[in-house]
């Protein structure tokens, strides 16, 4: 017996041989019984196959979203929340490192040149030294210095003289006592050098970076309850 | 059931359509997976890691037989499952009693709906089927579980295993003639149904 006549006899019991194969097949049967004792065995096995009770499967195999890795639909307003959560913060901690870079690059001139941070960092200078205009009641000595901030690079404010925070408001509290003249210089002192980014911006940023997180928080939350609800 | 239609929607993401096409072929993809890997929890991992990856592949689903291409997808999750076997250490498929004697009606292979002696003989046939099974190459059991359990025809089974169908009926020859050499050493094992039959055939 070959393997060719035992691929005939299988697929002979499967009806899938074409009828001449088949007539073939048949008439050899009637003569050859070790053909018709391997047809048997190959019956009697495909029989027993076909006889093995299905089980039915022990649960459900259904699937949720979260198996696939989908998401319930957001509200339109969600993608704004995060644009405007992540440019806060993003814009926060780029005031930390401005406040942390400014006084060293005071005390190092041309340690930072221009480049892309400098736009950014005249834009928070700007309004920075606004508000230390109000606070001094001098808006006419902190002008220059605002309207100047997009041009001034970082090494020219590298130039002014160097003072430190503590320093700083010594000068402004000896100004304050001090002669109409020295009051005058100090407030130049005071106001030329790069004004690190004032608290209340930092405070400003990380309130909308917060709300901005908090209402995309409710948003997910009410998404997810609404989605679970529906399964 | 419209399955074209759940099938596209399906393809667009929509998971309650993908449901209930699991829930008309669950069984199919169960007994697929338990007859090649002969475990009961490994073939209903192996089940629901298919479906999760059929529906994560729908798309590449052209048209044709959707039995056969879940299918594949099946035999796919039960090579996955036994390929991680090889990597870690094996339990053995057939549980053993506790004086270590291999158990001849495991619970694993029990049916509650029948008779105790209905059970005993089912579960001895059911057992000694998928001891040969088991002792199969896979490319054979494969093949032998999709046209002989899942009584897919050749096509179908040439289109999951992705062989010429010349080799899908070599490979189920082959299969049958060995299940059949295996079964024998079973004889006086097996039920009164088993002898019959070969009664039948010897006629």
């Amino acid at each position: 017996m070959n393997q060719r006549d035992v691929e005939l006899l299988s697929a002979y019991l499967d009806g899938q041989l074409k009828p001449s194969d088949s007539a073939r097949l048949e008439a050899r049967l009637k003569s050859d019984a070790e053909l018709v004792s391997v047809m048997d065995d190959l019956r009697a096995a495909r029989n027993l196959l076909r006889r093995l009770p299905q089980r039915r499967a022990p649960r459900n195999f259904t699937l949720t979203p979260k198996m696939v890795g989908q998401n319930p639909p957001m509200p339109r307003a969600y993608p704004l929340f995060r644009f405007a959560t992540t440019i806060a913060t993003l814009m926060l901690f780029f005031t930390f490192g401005l406040n942390f870079l400014a006084p060293q690059m005071a005390a190092q001139p041309g340690g930072m040149g221009g480049g892309g941070g400098s736009d950014l960092f005249a834009e928070e200078q700007a309004p920075a030294a606004a508000e230390s205009s109000i606070a001094t009641e001098a808006p006419a000595a902190t002008e220059p210095p605002a309207t100047e901030a997009p041009f001034a690079s970082v090494p020219q404010a590298t130039v002014l003289p160097t003072l430190d925070g503590d320093s700083r408001a010594a000068e402004t509290e000896m100004a304050n006592t001090g002669s109409a003249a020295d009051e005058e210089q100090a407030k130049i002192a005071n106001e030329v050098p790069p004004a690190p980014v004032s608290i209340a911006w930092q405070i400003a940023l990380a309130g909308i970076a917060l709300i901005g997180a908090l209402f995309m928080l409710m948003m997910r939350q009410s998404a997810f309850r609404r989605w679970r609800q529906k399964e | 059931m419209n399955e074209p239609a759940l099938i596209q929607d399906a393809q667009k993401g929509n998971v309650d359509a993908f449901n209930t096409l699991i829930l008309h072929y669950q069984d199919s993809v169960y007994n697929t997976a338990l007859r090649i890997l002969g475990d009961e929890d490994q073939a209903a991992d192996a089940a629901q890691e298919a479906f999760i990856s059929a529906f994560k592949s729908i798309n590449s689903f052209r048209g044709g037989s959707f039995k056969a291409w879940l299918m594949r997808t099946v035999t796919n999750a039960c090579y996955d499952e036994l390929r991680r076997q090889k990597r870690r250490p094996t339990t053995p498929l057939e549980p053993d009693s506790e004086d270590g004697e291999e158990m001849d009606s495991p619970r694993w292979l029990a049916d509650p709906s029948m008779t105790p002696a209905q059970k005993s003989e089912a579960d001895e046939l059911e057992h000694a089927i998928q001891h040969c099974l088991n002792n199969l190459p896979l490319e054979f059991k494969t093949v032998v579980v999709m046209a002989d359990i899942q009584g897919m025809d050749y096509t179908e089974v040439a289109t999951s295993v992705r062989v010429p169908l010349g080799t899908i009926k070599s490979r189920l020859a082959r299969a049958r003639l060995r299940l059949r050499e295996c079964l024998q050493g079973f004889a006086e094992l097996l039920p009164a149904s088993y002898r019959l039959e070969e009664g039948k055939a010897a006629l």
